[in-house]
């Protein structure tokens, strides 16, 4: 079995409500190994979002650590954190979080300009990170002007543009219909065979989780099962004019 | 993240929000105009009021004065005499600041036209200072022989002429002046005034007759009967070597009046000064020269003391003009926080979004606080511009009115810098608060699906 990149140990999160204290994570151990890509998979308040926002270091566990890509993210401020985000993490939202006012080019560059990137080699980057999901043709528009699906290409695109080796993605297909869902699981999947990867997603949809090589099941803030899949399902693309269109055809 | 970046992005999220980023420049335009305008009144009125001052006071003149000669028998005899002489004049010259040092002679003489007389004063100057007062002339030049007593004759003189039979003035009773050509026709100087009533003896008892020499005008000051424009109005002037040479020929053996005598009564041989004007190169050194004299054992005085202590007033008067127009301003600077603060709780997705792609928290602070500061600035430079254009209705305002003064609001270089450094500093330090709050907001807002 491949390295392991992400390691939680004991993790506990606790929320103080003040009368009374709710354990959203109550002792989880996961191990991921690199090219994997995993699924959290859980109802409403099983914990798996609150599990996601710790490993990505969104949030601090109240005991336990959390180490990826050999840092200890649990040890780290805010500061530390940015920058370990900029190099190590790329992160895809359920509602994709693209900056409406800037052009689908731009928002791809976005994380290339906070690392302080010159400009010409962002645009550069960026416009091969969209080709590459298929939108070689749509680099102008902005957000309002592209589709759902389309948006979550930009937003992957976008969490892939600074190379990164962990992926997070919180209810990636949450927002889409069952076609463009089949699209982004197949690149999903393509990104953890091709470029070793590693993919952690969260996600209520058991048909959605089958498609990962790992599937932990969370219940209550515990692990109940985790269950690893040498052949997972093959998400079948539907030939579209969209990706049709792509010069670099996943 | 590189500053033009952060630049970039401050000045698009600004362009997102027009209408409010307009309001808020606004905020700031207004308060600048009231603090530029306001502190370039009181810059104004002060310079305005110097060049109305130093039209009849030089203000880096230091005055050194003879010492009273009559009451000091009751000081200490050891005390050497201060004196104004030649060695003095020297030692003046040689001080630090000092640009120019005149002495001068004043003596009173009396003017004779017929039955009409006239007293004034009649000043002995250097041709240095004479040029250096850059007297108006309506006819003639200005006096120049050191030998010959040559005359420059205020504009005010004339209306001083009274008949020596019935005392009348024919200026000021009739309102006409004496019709009498100063230049031209005969009219007398007599410096003796003693000898010309008769009350002057020679040491054998004999009376003395005054002399009566031709007056020799060279020169008109401009300027109407009863129109001061100077303290040499209503005086005459003349070169001081003619001068003394006039004195001594027409005093011979006596005492001149205004000069010391020793203790039996009996005039030096040496010719003193009643005056020495120093001249100083600039306005605020004129204290340091004058304490410097002071310390030499010399009595002097200042025109421009008193002008210094208006000056004070007026500086205070632009403080608080300032003050007033600074409290705009800080209305302003309430509405930029009030607008950042907004704009953040807005954008708080957007920020935790910036946060979870790796944007670096120094760098979400320096976004705002850049924002905060544009518009400072953007107010400032359209205040500042709008400044201008109030400066100068106001001073056109003021020249078409009859308050004597021609303008009344200056801006130097200096407020327009500090105004914009201003504007922006204070726009900064609005968004420092509003900026720490974003830097502090949780990247976990961008995970929250609304």
């Amino acid at each position: 079995m491949a390295e392991s990149v992400i390691v939680a140990k004991n993790l506990y999160k606790i929320y103080d409500l003040g009368e009374t204290k709710v354990r959203a994570l109550n002792g989880v151990d996961l191990d991921v190994p690199q090219g994997c890509l995993c699924a959290i998979f859980g109802t409403s308040g099983s914990g798996k979002s609150t599990l996601l926002n710790m490993l990505a270091g969104l949030e601090k566990p109240t005991k336990g650590n959390v180490t990826i890509a050999k840092g200890r993210i649990d040890q780290m401020n805010e500061s530390q954190l940015a920058v370990f985000r900029q190099k190590h993490i790329g992160f895809i939202f359920q509602s994709y979080n693209l900056m409406q006012n800037m052009t689908a080019l731009e928002n791809v560059a976005l994380p290339l300009t906070f690392q302080g990137v010159p400009k010409e080699e962002r645009k550069i980057r960026a416009a091969k990170m969209l080709k590459m999901v298929g939108l070689g043709k749509h680099m102008e528009h902005r957000p309002g002007q592209l589709s759902g699906g389309q948006q979550q290409r930009v937003g992957i695109a976008r969490a892939l543009v600074v190379k990164p080796e962990i992926i997070f993605a919180d209810e990636p297909t949450g927002n889409l219909d069952s076609a463009t869902t089949l699209e982004v699981m197949a690149m999903m999947q393509k990104l953890t065979r091709e470029k070793g990867q590693t993919i952690v997603m969260v996600t209520h949809d058991n048909s959605i989780a089958s498609y990962a090589d790992m599937i932990v099941k969370l219940i209550d803030g515990k692990i109940v099962s985790t269950e690893y899949r040498a052949v997972p399902v093959q998400a079948q693309t539907v030939i579209d004019s969209e990706t049709a269109d792509s010069e670099g055809k996943i | 993240m590189r500053l033009g970046d952060l630049f970039r992005m401050s000045i698009s999220s600004l362009f997102k929000r027009k209408v409010r980023t307009i309001l808020t420049i606004l905020g700031v335009v207004i308060g600048t105009i009231s603090i530029v305008v306001m502190v370039s009144l009181g810059i104004g009125l002060k310079s305005a009021m110097l060049d109305e001052m130093s039209t009849f006071a030089d203000l880096t003149k230091v005055q050194v004065q003879q010492n009273s000669f009559w009451g000091d028998s009751s000081s200490d005899k050891d005390k050497e005499e201060k004196r104004l002489d030649d060695a003095l004049v020297e030692e003046l010259s040689h001080l630090e600041h000092v640009e120019q040092v005149c002495p001068t002679v004043q003596t009173s003489a009396l003017l004779k036209f017929g039955k009409y007389i006239c007293y004034m004063d009649l000043t002995g100057m250097t041709n240095e200072e004479i040029a250096r007062k850059n007297f108006e002339l309506s006819r003639g030049t200005l006096p120049n022989s050191r030998d010959e007593l040559q005359i420059l004759m205020g504009n005010m003189v004339l209306a001083q002429f009274y008949s020596e039979k019935d005392y009348s003035m024919p200026y000021y009773e009739k309102g006409e002046a004496l019709d009498v050509d100063l230049m031209q026709d005969s009219v007398y100087l007599i410096l003796d005034q003693d000898a010309y009533y008769g009350y002057a003896t020679n040491p054998d008892g004999s009376t003395i007759h005054a002399k009566k020499y031709p007056l020799n005008c060279v020169g008109m000051m401009a300027g109407g009967l009863d129109e001061f424009k100077n303290e040499y109005s209503w005086q005459a002037i003349c070169n001081i070597d003619a001068l003394k040479s006039a004195l001594q020929k027409v005093y011979k053996g006596r005492v001149i009046p205004g000069q010391p005598v020793d203790k039996k009564g009996k005039p030096y041989k040496e010719f003193f000064y009643n005056n020495i004007n120093v001249y100083v190169d600039d306005m605020n050194n004129v204290s340091e020269v004058q304490t410097v004299i002071q310390n030499m054992g010399y009595q002097c005085y200042a025109e421009g003391e008193w002008i210094q202590s208006s000056l004070r007033e007026l500086n205070l008067i632009e403080v608080v003009l300032g003050g007033i127009g600074a409290v705009s301003l800080i209305v302003a600077a309430i509405g930029i926080a009030n607008t950042m603060m907004m704009s953040i709780y807005e954008r708080t997705k957007e920020i935790g979004v910036m946060k979870v792609l790796g944007c670096r928290i120094r760098d979400i602070q320096m976004m705002f606080l850049l924002e905060a500061g544009l518009i400072g600035f953007f107010g400032g430079v359209v205040g500042l511009g709008i400044s201008y254009g109030a400066s100068k209705l106001i001073n056109t305002l003021v020249a078409g009115s009859d308050m004597g003064y021609s303008y009344i609001s200056v801006i130097p270089f200096w407020l327009t810098l500090a105004g914009l450094v201003f504007s922006t500093l204070i726009g900064m330090m609005a968004g420092f608060f509003p900026s720490r709050r974003a830097m502090k907001l949780s990247p976990l807002a961008a995970i929250r699906n609304e």
